[in-house]
């Protein structure tokens, strides 16, 4: 690869090391896992940038989300674990509602505490729309193309993440 | 519109995700209805909590270094086309260098594993390593006579040196390398276009106790220790194959001696 090309791929790609940080970190849940898969894709990124067409802005960024998404849902299935997944667990969950009983407000890293877990317990499809969406704020087709499913779908995964996370913050009774 | 109507849109309706008309049939339900409209403030405040406490998060300075230098190094092993010579042996060559630029970035990560994945990234990365073109051997000799002295003086031991051409894995040539904080011999062999690094090094006081076999981005690692020697093999060949090759580098120089 001539220096020219490692420029122009460190100038539109490396710019978006962030947003692909956070994907890692939100889909792995731990640091190690995380740096791997944002290594990996980095150099994926590499490999296909000659293919790459977009604008160096949001569509390098979804670019690269998608190739850090890929390349987070391989390192899990080569570990041979569900290393991405977690079944939302209705027993687990409960216990993040704290209720409303008098001067039983959690305090501030309570709160923040027992939102991650609500968004760990969530599946890897749920928790990537919410990351995608609401930190990346991705439109539902940009959600589409990086995760390869149809704007139906994250529709519906989208609305079911956020009805969880709700339910799990006991914000306030759902469905009526 | 019914209120599972209205629960199924509302997500994107917040998202700016409906159509004009459709937008436009959630706010007037919203207006008309209260349990909804409840919802909708639910829904808000949820948005609001999410981007409160799950921040975008900043790359750790560390890995961004990692990530830059990982980068060039690929970028710069990564051939382009006008280099990649035509035609023969060095069309695989290429390729193999093409892979051994993906190696490292796998290499790179290795280094901050435990002890033993340190040496399993350092084995990946030698074998990688050596796929470049002039990396392979120091010395070219099918003749393992030929091989063998040519370690006396360069290292502190006499490596056993066998070519298995007979068996069809015949024998390139060696080369110093340096693993586990170590000058190693490194032998290389050839199955069909598959090459095959065999590292070896006196074995220290803590043995490691029978065969282990690992497979790193699409390379098979195989390490044992015998005769007071640590192995480690490592090649694209296939893992079973490969095992075989084992077998026969166990046997050494009685199944080297036998012809097929």
């Amino acid at each position: 690869m001539d220096s020219s090309e490692l420029e122009r791929f460190e100038a539109v790609v490396l710019p978006h090391l962030d947003p692909a940080w956070t994907l890692a970190r939100y889909l792995t849940r731990n640091d190690q896992d995380a740096e791997d898969v944002v290594q990996e894709a980095s150099l994926r990124a590499l490999r296909h940038f000659s293919g790459f067409r977009g604008n160096p802005g949001r569509e390098a960024r979804a670019w690269l989300l998608a190739i850090v998404r890929n390349a987070a849902y391989s390192l899990s299935k080569k570990l041979r674990t569900d290393a991405l997944a977690t079944e939302f667990d209705e027993e687990v969950h409960s216990e993040a509602v704290s209720g409303d009983e008098p001067g039983a407000a959690l305090d501030r890293e309570l709160a923040r505490d027992a939102f991650r877990r609500a968004l760990d317990r969530l599946g890897p499809e749920y928790r990537e729309v919410i990351v995608l969406r609401e930190l990346e704020e991705l439109s539902y087709k940009e959600i589409s193309d990086v995760t390869g499913v149809p704007v139906g779908t994250v529709m519906s995964r989208l609305s079911r993440a956020r009805r969880r996370l709700a339910a799990a913050l006991g914000s306030e009774a759902e469905g009526r | 519109m019914t209120h599972a109507e209205l629960e199924r849109q509302l997500d994107a309706y917040l998202d700016g995700e409906l159509a004009p008309e459709e937008s436009r049939a959630v706010a007037g339900h919203l207006k008309a209805c209260a349990a909804c409209a409840r919802l909708r403030a639910s829904r808000i405040r949820l948005r609001d909590a999410i981007r409160e406490e799950l921040p975008g998060l900043q790359t750790p300075e560390g890995l961004r270094r990692r990530v830059r230098a990982a980068v060039r190094d690929a970028a710069a092993l990564a051939p382009t086309p006008s280099r990649v010579a035509p035609g023969g042996a060095w069309r695989w060559l290429a390729l193999a260098a093409s892979l051994a630029a993906f190696g490292f970035g796998g290499w790179a990560l290795g280094q901050r594993r435990a002890a033993l994945e340190t040496l399993t990234g350092q084995v990946l990365a030698s074998h990688v390593r050596s796929l470049m073109p002039g990396h392979l051997t120091d010395v070219v000799s099918s003749d393992q006579h030929t091989v063998k002295p040519w370690f006396n003086g360069r290292l502190d031991f006499s490596p056993p040196v066998y070519d298995f051409a007979g068996r069809g894995f015949p024998l390139l040539g060696g080369r110093l390398d340096y693993l586990a904080g170590r000058p190693v011999a490194a032998l290389v062999y050839r199955r069909r276009e598959h090459l095959i690094n065999l590292f070896l090094w006196p074995a220290t006081a803590t043995p490691l106790g029978g065969t282990t076999s690992t497979t790193r981005q699409g390379y098979h690692l195989v390490r044992w220790t015998a005769s007071g020697y640590s192995y480690v093999l490592a090649s694209d060949l296939n893992l079973s194959e490969l095992t075989d090759f084992h077998h026969l580098l166990e046997r050494g120089g009685s199944a080297a001696a036998a012809p097929r």
